[in-house]
């Protein structure tokens, strides 16, 4: 009898205290960091995509696998910001290991009118031998747009065209980043929100 | 793939706030047009300890000249965040008002007064956008504390601004959004 009181208890106090107060999607860091306290320095690239609906970072990993074949994890190690606090990356995706598309993704709590969400980075990159051998560099701005861009938009096209729904929220986070070959890219803005679907394919 | 070169002349005149700049796109086009985008603003030839390091044009998806100060060390696989950036947008491209589906996501914007013209702090203050003339500035930098120096210090590339002053009140289609382009 007295467990039944604690319990009931227990739940009047989840009622009356509503929705955890960190159950909401937090769009304030709108970039992935080199490491970890995330600080307007150490940022890296612009955050493109969010996956919601189902979209855990599991299933937005198995997705990315089905709709686009990537495959390939390899990558840095990239952090990402939210509720104030900073976490290695989930997971991440490659079209191979040369010039590429490649996706990095974390996870984030589920939010009321989004459902689950993972934030991600993307982008097409060179893998960049000559003048200099530095690796892998993000596509600079161009006409179609950055390699950032060009990633967004490719993980677009192939998840509507599967019948994700989708729709782009202006996040303005247009920040350039330099490259390892000397060139500069940045997002043009715009945030693609995919959503996902319960059953992996 | 194409890859955007862009080429700074930067010859300081007297008293160091002559900057010419010239902007070209790259692959041997001739100079950009920037005609559009309204006056050019920057912060000079150096801004709180920074130089100028690269002038940038976008066009395409985006709509821009941006004026990179400082540098930074890239890496394979990770690029870098330069010290301070100022881009100067067509307000028909970009304007505060694009924000009102963003904060119904999350997004955290802090609107404040700067130099007489409307302007939104984000991302704890290191971004920050204000709207003058038909133009948008947009400021990156590492802190809130820099991002308003670099505000304070804005001028127009022809000299008609200078820093410090009371920046044209933004000019705004009837109802109050940007005017189209």
């Amino acid at each position: 009898m007295h467990r039944l009181a604690l319990a009931l208890l227990a739940a009047a106090l989840v009622s009356l205290a509503g929705t955890p107060a960190f159950a909401h999607f937090d769009g304030a860091d709108w970039y992935t960091h080199a490491a970890c306290p995330a600080s307007a320095d150490n940022r890296i690239d612009p955050i493109n995509v969010v996956f919601t609906g189902w979209g855990t970072w599991g299933r937005a990993e198995s997705q990315v696998e089905s709709h686009e074949g990537w495959t390939a994890p390899s990558g840095s190690t990239q952090s990402f910001g939210e509720h104030g606090s900073c976490s290695p990356l989930h997971t991440q995706r490659a079209s191979g290991n040369g010039s590429r598309f490649h996706v990095r993704l974390r996870g984030q709590h589920p939010d009321a009118t989004l459902g689950w969400t993972a934030m991600a980075a993307a982008h097409h990159e060179d893998l960049v031998l000559f003048p200099l051998a530095c690796g892998h560099a993000v596509d600079a701005n161009g006409p179609a747009g950055s390699g950032f861009d060009q990633g967004r938009d490719e993980l677009e096209r192939r998840f509507t065209s599967a019948g994700h729904s989708s729709d782009r929220v202006w996040w303005g986070n247009t920040q350039s980043f330099k490259q390892c070959d000397g060139d500069y890219a940045g997002s043009d803005g715009w945030t693609v929100f995919i959503q996902l679907h319960q059953v992996n394919h | 793939m194409f890859r955007a070169r862009a080429t700074v002349t930067a010859s300081l005149a007297a008293l160091g706030l002559g900057l010419v700049v010239s902007v070209s796109a790259g692959g041997g086009q001739s100079p950009a047009d920037t005609r559009g985008l309204g006056p050019l603003y920057n912060a000079g030839d150096r801004v709180d300890g920074l130089p100028l390091a690269a002038v940038l044009r976008r066009e395409g998806t985006a709509e821009f000249v941006s004026f990179v100060y400082g540098d930074c060390v890239a890496a394979d696989d990770a690029g870098c965040a330069p010290p301070a950036e100022i881009q100067i947008w067509p307000a028909c491209r970009r304007s505060l008002g694009l924000y009102r589906g963003a904060t119904d996501r999350g997004a955290l914007v802090e609107p404040i007064s700067l130099r007489g013209v409307p302007a939104f702090l984000f991302e704890d203050g290191t971004r920050l956008e204000l709207e003058t003339g038909s133009s948008t500035v947009v400021v990156f930098a590492g802190t809130r504390g820099r991002v308003l120096r670099i505000a304070a210090a804005l001028r127009t590339l022809d000299e008609t601004v200078s820093p410090g002053v009371p920046l044209p009140k933004p000019v705004r289609a009837e109802g109050g959004d940007a005017l189209d382009c």
